[in-house]
């Protein structure tokens, strides 16, 4: 065994740049499962609108299968989020404290967004404010979170170590 | 910067693609780790474990419900021999002036 030696003379310049080039593979493959997929984003956005736009409708029906489906379908992404969670950790070193205020940031912009949007208009005595609003975040959702997750790989493939060079 | 370190135990490729997915993370599941690198669970269990003898690697077995989850994890030996081993394997490629950088 030759844990500790420095150097090894019978492994040839292809066969490194080779192992290299697979460990960064691998490494990729766990900063992939990170990530939730575009469509993701596009049910947390029709969840809030839908919500929204029951309880404004007034009626008691629209309001009572409204909240059920929103229950239902936030319960249903949390376990499906949680459950690939479940299979592996990325190490926060990758997410580094760019990438943790990028996330801190796009929260922050979108429930402020669309408080910001639904006041706003609701001020204005613009009918549907609330609706409004939640539209506003889930535009934000579904525009903002695909890039979200585009910038945090790119962040996290930069913050891999050693095999960056 | 880390120093050079060639690591025959690390370098076999199962293993090094083992350590890799650990690298990156804090811990993987004993499912992912499998599904990624391609192996039945006796081939991995029989890696896993030539890693813990080793010191790399940490294994944890613990129960989500009444289902038992086994995980895995570098410990800080681990992660000092994968970076040496990578170290290693850029000053080979670098020694023989090819680039090594991610393109």
């Amino acid at each position: 065994m030759e844990g500790s030696g420095e150097m090894n003379d019978n492994v040839r310049a292809d066969e490194a740049a080779q192992a290299l080039a697979g460990i960064r593979d691998r490494q990729e493959q766990v900063i992939n499962a990170a990530f939730v997929p575009t469509w993701f984003w596009w049910v947390l956005g029709a969840l809030v609108v839908g919500l929204a736009a029951a309880v404004e409708s007034g009626n008691r029906l629209v309001i009572g299968v409204g909240t059920a489906l929103f229950v239902a379908g936030v319960l249903a992404s949390l376990a499906w989020a949680l459950r690939r969670a479940m299979r592996v950790q990325v190490r926060n070193q990758l997410l580094g404290w760019r990438g943790g205020l990028l996330i801190a940031g796009f929260a922050l912009l979108t429930v402020g967004g669309s408080l910001g949007v639904a006041f706003g208009l609701n001020a204005a005595d613009v009918p549907h404010s609330a609706t409004l609003g939640n539209l506003f975040g889930a535009i934000l959702l579904v525009a903002g979170g695909p890039w979200l997750m585009r910038t945090l790989r790119r962040i996290m493939l930069d913050n891999r170590s050693g095999v960056t060079g | 910067m880390t120093a050079p370190r060639f690591d025959e135990l690390i370098h076999a490729p199962t293993r090094l693609a083992i350590v890799s997915l650990l690298a990156a993370s804090e811990w993987a599941d004993f499912a992912f780790i499998r599904d990624n690198v391609g192996l039945s669970d006796s081939a991995l269990s029989k890696q896993l474990t030539t890693l813990e003898d080793a010191g790399y690697v940490e294994i944890r077995k613990s129960f989500v419900g009444k289902r038992p989850r086994t995980s895995a994890a570098l410990t800080a030996a681990g992660r000092a021999a994968f970076d040496g081993h990578v170290a290693a394997l850029q000053e080979i490629v670098s020694r023989a002036g090819a680039s090594v950088l991610p393109g």
